[in-house]
């Protein structure tokens, strides 16, 4: 009552420390968030090597993507990468949570839930350098395997051949327990009241009618939210091409995300990343703020 | 206990295990398939070369132990900078991100919406749109192969979610409680410190963890922003680890195994913040 009465300079005086307590945060925000993002929103604009070479272009940026090679490549591999990890990062998580609710062990359904976040400890990149390992046409795991079943002739270069390099890498990783799709779908799993499967029993509803007409229909959010999340890392991520191939053999794994690397950083085409930049952001904002909303109910 | 009753509770205990058979089964092959490469990379890493191409699948003797010696001679300084790195970047994070998220949560003042929607809005910028602009303001402020570089850029990515996370808490936290502290006589300072801040530990450490995570893996940022090897975090030395190590797997898995021990001690230390840490994660991509 006694605010509304006071000057609006007042109040903000009044406020003063509040506004220091804040001052650092904020200004980094500024500086390193807020002012990069607009930068690139202006530079896709312009010609610029990152230095003193800056003209202004108009949509040129914009209209050199439509017609370049390369960004169309690397958006058909973005989408057969999302398509092909969002169906395998989505069944295979749900499949381990769904058999891990389906223990009648509590002990045991703890254990593998802590199992399973486990390779969490190992460094990411860690993960791609292995993978390499296992694609290494001479010693690598894949490799040896067909061998020691006898599908030696079966054997090759995975990541070298044009025809493979882009299967090899969806493949990376596999059998796809991301931990946090994993936690997520676990999650919702586990927070379905045990009444409901109680009285399905009761009814007679075996493990199939249980898995299709109450677990999958319950945890629809977590689905979702999962296959969004999915999507949003795949767009943007993309050290797992830079480590594994850096988007070759010629340009069959190179990804949009990729490119706008090698353009500023290799190319010093600073305003042509950009451009690049603001359609992945276009392209994303929609799964973002899909996610903002399902997020919002879907974790604990 | 009478004969019968520990009879049929053996009897149960067998029937849940058959029960139990067929999902275990699907689970341990999950685990077989995922652990693997990994125990694959163990083994080998305690191999020398003729070792390694005689026999591909098993451990042989004897251990080359001083393959971790190699290695460790390598690789420490990368994990010394991320460890250093890292828990510099938490604590800023968590220290910025519990004064920032308490004012917005329990304060009224001129702007606030304002400047609150200036912190939440960036949850909707990736961190491709921003990567190569940021460069360039790293660059012009003579930041580049400084250790600055890569702890001012985490810290302020990591306040985005962080702030938006402690504030969700302290708004959670009964009005009573303050009122009580106040009425005591306590300042604000007092308030936020003795009274809220203790209670939003486990938001603390989910905001750690995710820190930590986030930090310890980021491989594209240290990539563009340091050259000098000395000054490289892990994830990024790991690239030119194995690259110095070709073919020689033995130290080379024995690094692998090394770089891991650092988060495989966090998360033995503190499992239940790591996994809650993970999902809160799920919010900001």
């Amino acid at each position: 009552m006694k605010n509304s009465q006071r000057s609006f300079v007042q109040r903000v005086w009044d406020a003063k420390w509040l506004y220091i307590a804040i001052i650092i945060p904020l200004s980094l925000l500024i500086i390193f968030e807020w002012i990069p993002a607009l930068s690139a929103l202006f530079n896709s604009l312009y010609i610029w090597n990152g230095g003193k070479v800056h003209i202004y272009v108009g949509l040129e940026n914009y209209e050199n993507l439509l017609s370049d090679r390369t960004f169309r490549v690397a958006m058909q591999n973005l989408i057969f990468f999302i398509v092909f990890r969002v169906i395998m990062q989505t069944i295979f998580p749900f499949l381990a949570a769904e058999m891990i609710v389906n223990l009648r062990s509590q002990r045991w359904a703890n254990w593998w839930k802590i199992i399973f976040v486990f390779p969490m400890v190992v460094p990411l990149i860690l993960n791609y350098l292995i993978w390499r390992f296992i694609y290494n046409p001479q010693v690598g795991l894949l490799n040896q395997t067909l061998e020691l079943i006898g599908l030696g002739d079966m054997a090759q270069a995975w990541l070298a051949e044009p025809s493979t390099a882009m299967i090899a890498l969806s493949f990376v990783r596999f059998p796809w327990l991301p931990t946090l799709q994993f936690l997520i779908i676990l999650g919702g799993l586990q927070s379905i009241p045990k009444e409901v499967h109680e009285s399905s029993q009761i009814d007679g509803a075996g493990f199939w009618r249980r898995l299709f007409f109450i677990d999958i229909p319950m945890t629809r959010r977590q689905i979702t939210l999962a296959m969004i999340l999915t999507m949003i890392f795949m767009t943007q991520r993309f050290d797992l091409f830079l480590v594994m191939t850096d988007g070759g053999p010629g340009y069959s794994t190179m990804v949009p995300a990729l490119q706008l690397y090698q353009s500023a950083f290799n190319f010093l085409e600073f305003g042509y990343a950009s451009a690049i930049g603001v359609v992945l952001f276009v392209a994303m904002l929609g799964l973002t703020i899909l996610n903002l909303r399902v997020s919002a109910g879907a974790v604990d | 206990m009478t004969t019968k009753q520990k009879m049929s509770q053996q009897s149960n205990r067998r029937k849940n295990w058959l029960h139990d058979l067929p999902f275990q089964t699907v689970l341990i092959f999950f685990g077989i398939v995922t652990f693997f490469p990994l125990v694959l990379v163990v083994i080998t890493s305690l191999k020398n070369n003729t070792q390694f191409y005689q026999n591909f699948w098993l451990p042989t003797l004897p251990f080359q132990f001083e393959n971790y010696e190699v290695a460790f001679s390598r690789i420490w300084r990368y994990i010394l900078n991320s460890i250093i790195y890292s828990s510099s970047t938490i604590f800023l994070v968590g220290a910025l991100s519990s004064v920032t998220g308490y004012v917005f949560a329990r304060f009224k003042f001129p702007f606030k919406s304002v400047l609150f929607l200036g912190f939440i809005t960036l949850v909707m910028v990736p961190s491709v749109l921003t990567l190569a602009p940021r460069f360039i303001m790293v660059r012009d402020f003579g930041l580049v192969n400084t250790p600055f570089a890569l702890i001012i850029a985490w810290v302020s990515s990591g306040l985005v979610l962080s702030t938006w996370l402690m504030r969700s808490y302290f708004e959670s936290l009964p009005q009573e409680l303050f009122d009580a502290a106040y009425v005591d006589g306590a300042s604000d300072w007092q308030v936020f410190y003795f009274v809220s801040l203790p209670l939003a530990r486990p938001m603390v450490a989910t905001v750690a963890m995710t820190t930590l995570i986030a930090t310890w893996n980021d491989l594209i940022w240290p990539l563009v922003t340091i050259t000098d090897r000395s000054t490289m975090p892990l994830a990024q030395g790991l690239m030119q680890f194995s690259s110095s190590f070709e073919t020689e797997w033995g130290p080379l898995f024995a690094g692998y195994v090394i770089s891991s021990i650092p988060l495989l001690l966090v998360f033995v230390v503190a499992m239940r913040q790591f996994i809650s840490g993970l999902t809160s994660g799920a919010v900001k991509a």
